[in-house]
């Protein structure tokens, strides 16, 4: 292993014949700092195009009647936000995430196939316009839901270009990620310092690994249905044809095997984003390494096994097997959500951004893991299935849980990438609002749901009763934009005239903040041994105490 | 004046409601009320969980805040009992949900053997027709002009889900409950409406353009009213 990297090391040295500058170095770096920031602006970008589509949504059904979009534009805005938000946003954010952290985190000078690496972000570029080029054709973009559900995506009741490039795009994003995992097993495998032991690594890092297992085995799969759609769109295929022969629940079954560990794909790294926040703001170690680890691969393992609870209502799956597995997943994330509030316990908490965005996530992702377990009742579910309830649940998951700990993250990370502090008392305007925004947009959907509101609908009548309620959800969103407007500014200002962060603002445990911020192309001129899960903790004790810096 | 023991039970109620998104409506039929009731355990079962969580997460910040930047708390790493415990724990919790959600399921998913009332669902772009075979009958309407299906009370009442274009879900809200209509793939649930009255359908399973128009309404009257209905529909050979 060693040598490998010794090796590694060494070609890495040789110059480059021409020294490349600006743009061009950007276009063209292989350096998985670089690619990693580009993959966080690019996510960024996607997740602000997605962001666009909800307001527009939540504007449309503040009140009854259809005021802004047609019911065309409507099914065609929710498709792409849910497209852009999982497949473009939310995991090439943590992948970006992971290609900037990795080898920072393993103490190596970069991944394994620095080229790979620089092929799997244009891929994925390549894919996120494919997508969305969709809006330029004259039918429009996809308009099925980012579920995709045969017979609705086939050609017969899905005709034009838009849908096809819906699933070229993914497709190519698809390989994109799959690549990508490929690319992190293979650093994380062979490529860490001495000393740097599997149960050394940052939580974050392990969670990548699980992440990473989950996307070989299921990434495949949806690319699969997706060509299996594209046969039967342009070549004449039936796989969900039933009139054919073919089977229409078929779909669901592949869309779900792949889409239920998607669900955890757009989870883990962020449960490892917060676990490796909460300690370094507590001043403590990670309370049980292992237990996380463990609960971790349990998530990975389990996730296999749940994914008709998606398809309680169509008769056509084992519900007690399913509803058992959905169950049990709850387990695992409790045993987390146990030890990072033992993280804490008996800690010194300082509330600095990363902190409190961390604490955002715990009482939102709370909500959502709980209104998870009604989900996977099934009775319950066939109340609430396809309604607001579900949306309500998933947002609270993915933008409480996921969205926050972004955040948090990029709180916590920006000054390495940068130099440069953000602004807190910008952060906390900005955690405030979306805290507000948060809850006013997602907790009413939850009895709106209830109340019989189903999903992917641009209007509802005066007599259902749903326009108060809807004015209030979309009356949040107004605020998540303000609050996500409030992030936006104190970045750019803060980029230019932000406090200088050092090589350690916040008083970190790993690897990363070992060296300069932002780190040199090499990543590190010394490394500390290798002998804890925190290396950097323990040469500041070594060293004479700690010294919190920022 | 309401006394303070009922606004003590009026507050819980509404706490249990918070921590668990919501209340679910009062269902109409039988099945739906054993949904209800099974809906109510999971809601305080969540509002228990919810306040446990929160507290000791509250209970950190507020009395483990940072006195001083030199201080430096226990470095504990682990606890391998009390990480057992809260692996224990959970797991039951879970197992003892699972158990009355199995039983919950049995109920509500039970099917007659010989349903006095069999209704097949037809979903189509975008309506509904239903079709009473055993009497002759079959009401149907488009997004413009929602059919009305009238159905005895207290009597069982079998739907049959069907399609023959796309994925569609018959959904009456205050029923609780919901089946897609697949093509290919035969879907049927059991009620037995207990309350007469007007109740909305709509489409849950998202088809198309006029998606959040497929409406329809269920009129639940007693038998006498409803064998009337059915002598209507025969003699004006239908609606539609």
């Amino acid at each position: 292993m060693n040598k490998g990297r010794e090796m590694a090391t060494v070609e890495r040295a040789r110059p480059a014949a021409v020294p490349r500058t600006g743009i061009v170095a950007w276009l063209t770096t292989t350096d998985h700092k670089k690619i990693g920031i580009l993959y966080l602006y690019s996510s960024v970008a996607f997740f602000l195009l997605g962001g666009v589509m909800a307001l527009l949504m939540r504007a449309e059904l503040a009140r009854v009647g259809l005021q802004l979009v047609d019911r065309s534009l409507y099914n065609q805005l929710f498709t792409m936000h849910g497209t852009a938000m999982m497949f473009l946003f939310i995991v090439p954010f943590a992948v970006g995430l992971a290609n900037y952290l990795l080898p920072l985190h393993i103490g190596a000078p970069d991944v394994a196939f620095p080229r790979l690496n620089a092929f799997t972000y244009w891929l994925y570029i390549l894919g996120g316009l494919t997508v969305m080029s969709g809006f330029l054709t004259v039918g429009g973009a996809a308009a099925f839901g980012w579920t995709g559900y045969a017979p609705l995506s086939t050609a017969t009741y899905s005709p034009g270009a838009g849908p096809d490039l819906w699933i070229v795009g993914l497709l190519l994003t698809g390989v994109s990620t799959t690549l990508g995992a490929i690319n992190f097993l293979a650093t994380i495998f062979g490529m860490r310092a001495p000393g740097m032991t599997m149960f050394r690594l940052p939580i974050f890092l392990w969670n990548i690994i699980v992440t990473s297992a989950l996307i070989m085995f299921t990434f495949p799969v949806l690319t699969a249905a997706l060509a299996a759609l594209f046969i039967d769109r342009n070549l004449g295929g039936t796989f969900f044809e039933p009139a054919a022969g073919g089977d229409a629940v078929l779909w669901q079954h592949l869309f779900w095997f792949f889409g239920h560990p998607e669900v955890y794909i757009a989870i883990l790294p962020f449960f490892g984003i917060v676990t490796e926040i909460i300690p370094v703001f507590s001043r403590k170690p990670v309370f049980g390494y292992k237990g996380f680890v463990l609960a971790t691969l349990l998530i990975g393992a389990y996730s296999f096994s749940v994914w008709a609870h998606h398809m309680f209502t169509s008769g056509a799956v084992s519900n007690p097997f399913f509803s058992a597995t959905s169950m049990l997943i709850a387990v695992p994330t409790g045993i987390k959500f146990f030890n990072w509030i033992a993280t804490m316990w008996r800690g010194s908490i300082t509330l600095r951004s990363p902190m409190l965005f961390c604490m955002g996530f715990l009482f939102m992702f709370l909500m959502g893991g709980i209104t998870g377990v009604f989900l996977a009742s099934p009775p319950i579910n066939y109340a609430v299935h396809d309604t607001y309830y579900v949306v309500a649940h998933m947002h609270y998951v993915l933008f409480g849980g996921s969205v926050f700990a972004v955040f948090a993250g990029l709180y916590f990370w920006i000054p390495k990438m940068s130099g440069r502090m953000l602004s807190e008392g910008l952060a906390k305007i900005h955690f405030v609002l979306m805290l507000i925004g948060m809850n006013l947009t997602f907790f009413p959907q939850h009895q709106l749901g209830l109340n019989g509101m189903q999903r992917r609908i641009p209007d509802y009548s005066e007599a259902s009763g749903y326009e108060g309620l809807n004015l209030l959800s979309s009356i949040g969103a107004g605020f998540i934009a303000l609050s996500i407007l409030v992030f936006l500014v104190n970045f750019f200002v803060s980029m230019r005239t932000g406090k200088v962060a050092g090589d350690d603002p916040w008083g970190g445990h790993t690897l990363e903040w070992a060296t300069s911020s932002p780190p040199p192309e090499h990543n590190f001129h010394r490394l500390p041994p290798v002998r804890s899960e925190r290396p950097v903790y323990d040469e500041r004790v070594k060293l004479g105490g700690r010294r919190d810096r920022g | 004046m309401p006394s303070a023991a009922t606004l003590r039970s009026l507050g819980i109620a509404v706490f249990v409601c918070l921590a668990s998104g919501g209340c679910a409506p009062q269902a109409v039929t039988e099945q739906g009320r054993r949904i209800n009731s099974l809906y109510d355990i999971f809601s305080v079962t969540a509002a228990g969980i919810f306040v446990i969580v929160v507290g000791l997460i509250t209970w950190s910040l507020l009395r483990y805040r940072s006195k001083s930047e030199e201080e430096i708390p226990a470095q504990t790493r682990d606890n391998v009992p009390l990480e057992l415990l809260w692996f224990a724990i959970p797991q039951i919790i879970v197992v003892a949900l699972f158990a009355i959600t199995v039983s919950a399921q049995e109920d509500v998913g039970a099917q007659s053997s010989a349903p006095n009332v069999e209704v097949r669902v037809e979903g189509f772009q975008w309506g509904w027709r239903f079709t009473l075979e055993s009497e002759s009958v079959t009401v149907s309407g488009t997004s413009d002009a929602p059919p009305k299906l009238v159905l005895p009370v207290g009597r069982t009442i079998a739907f049959s889900m069907t399609s023959n274009d796309v994925n569609h879900s018959f959904y009456v809200p205050k029923f609780l409950m919901k089946r897609d209509a697949i093509p290919g793939e035969p879907n049927r649930f059991d009620v037995t409406i207990e309350e007469p009255g007007t109740y909305p359908g709509v489409c849950a399973e998202f088809c198309g353009l006029l998606h959040e128009a497929m409406n329809f309404n269920i009129q639940a009257v007693q038998p006498a009213a409803y064998e009337a209905w059915l002598n209507e529909q025969r003699a004006g050979n239908g609606n539609g």
